[in-house]
């Protein structure tokens, strides 16, 4: 536990503020391939809030949605393309395999539960105690896991 | 606590109240992939973690990356198996950078070790590149043409 405590008192609040598109420097979001745009899109703005900033079209350009601090891209999977010449986008091909995913940090876990899964959101389990937090997860319509995490107190980030 | 303005609302880390939304990658080796991310994108690493469950934090922009080791099942998610990229070609999502000035993001990325796949193309509505992270994940660096409201 030493190692979660050694940040305390250390962040200075920024004036930074972020936005899409970055007027300097960089803003991250997180990109998703999708089956369906407009059903992602519907998925993400129902269950979370999310805003639908662009629906995309049948050119190429993605579906963007501001969710919170950050805005998730979505588009149909292909390539390569000349500026990843070795690289293939699909969706997951075994949603049990996973490397990287999104990870909600909530201030309240149980409240988030049970309102996400009122909008629809399917829970793979209820949250469960573990280390240093409750956790649970979501699958997305096209098998994505979200992570749903809420810190024990005292825990100085997470 | 960690925090960022995004269009005017400040997010937390932890959240005191709603939700903050985090990314999260699993990597071979924390300390290393932690000081990737800080060394290149000027991220501030908040804890490289310990080995008995605890991730890496690191705060990169609006954001924050959490690095951990692979494993699994667990409980909480009793058929999923987290592992670094089985195949770094065949891939279904990742971190997008959107940038103001992307010649200028390659450049100074590029003079802290990151290593792009090509240099910036000029595709439909935007210029881009990737970079292979040191787990072989892609991160798209992507800017957008100056008539996009959005992106």
């Amino acid at each position: 536990m030493s190692d979660l405590k050694s940040t305390t008192g250390q962040v200075k609040v920024k004036e930074k503020s972020y936005q899409m598109p970055p007027q300097d420097g960089f803003t991250v979001a997180a990109f998703i391939t999708v089956a369906d745009i407009e059903r992602s899109l519907r998925f993400y703005e129902k269950v979370f809030d999310g805003r639908v900033v662009s629906r995309g079209d049948k050119e190429g350009a993605p579906g963007y949605i501001e969710i919170a601090n950050t805005w998730l891209i979505v588009n149909v999977g292909g390539g390569p393309t000349p500026d990843k010449p070795t690289v293939t986008l699909s969706v997951p091909p075994d949603p049990d395999k996973v490397s990287s995913f999104m990870n909600f940090r909530v201030a309240d876990i149980q409240a988030c539960y049970t309102l996400w899964r009122s909008r629809g959101a399917e829970f793979i389990t209820q949250p469960i105690k573990k280390y240093g937090e409750t956790r649970c997860y979501i699958r997305d319509p096209d098998g994505y896991i979200i992570e749903v995490g809420q810190s024990d107190p005292g825990v100085t980030y997470g | 606590m960690s925090k960022v303005q995004v269009e005017g609302k400040t997010y937390q880390m932890p959240p005191q109240d709603g939700f903050t939304v985090a990314h999260f990658i699993t990597v071979a080796d924390v300390e290393r992939s932690a000081r990737f991310y800080e060394k290149v994108f000027g991220g501030r690493i908040l804890t490289t973690g310990n080995n008995e469950g605890a991730p890496g934090f690191i705060e990169i922009a609006n954001t924050w990356l959490i690095v951990y080791f692979g494993g699994g099942p667990t409980p909480d998610k009793p058929t999923v198996t987290l592992s670094v990229p089985a195949d770094p070609d065949t891939v279904s999502s990742f971190m997008n950078i959107r940038v103001a000035d992307i010649h200028a993001c390659y450049e100074l990325w590029r003079s802290r070790g990151a290593e792009f796949l090509t240099e910036p193309k000029d595709k439909y509505g935007e210029t881009r590149c990737y970079i292979r992270d040191p787990d072989g994940y892609i991160i798209e660096v992507g800017q957008s043409k100056p008539d996009l409201a959005y992106g």
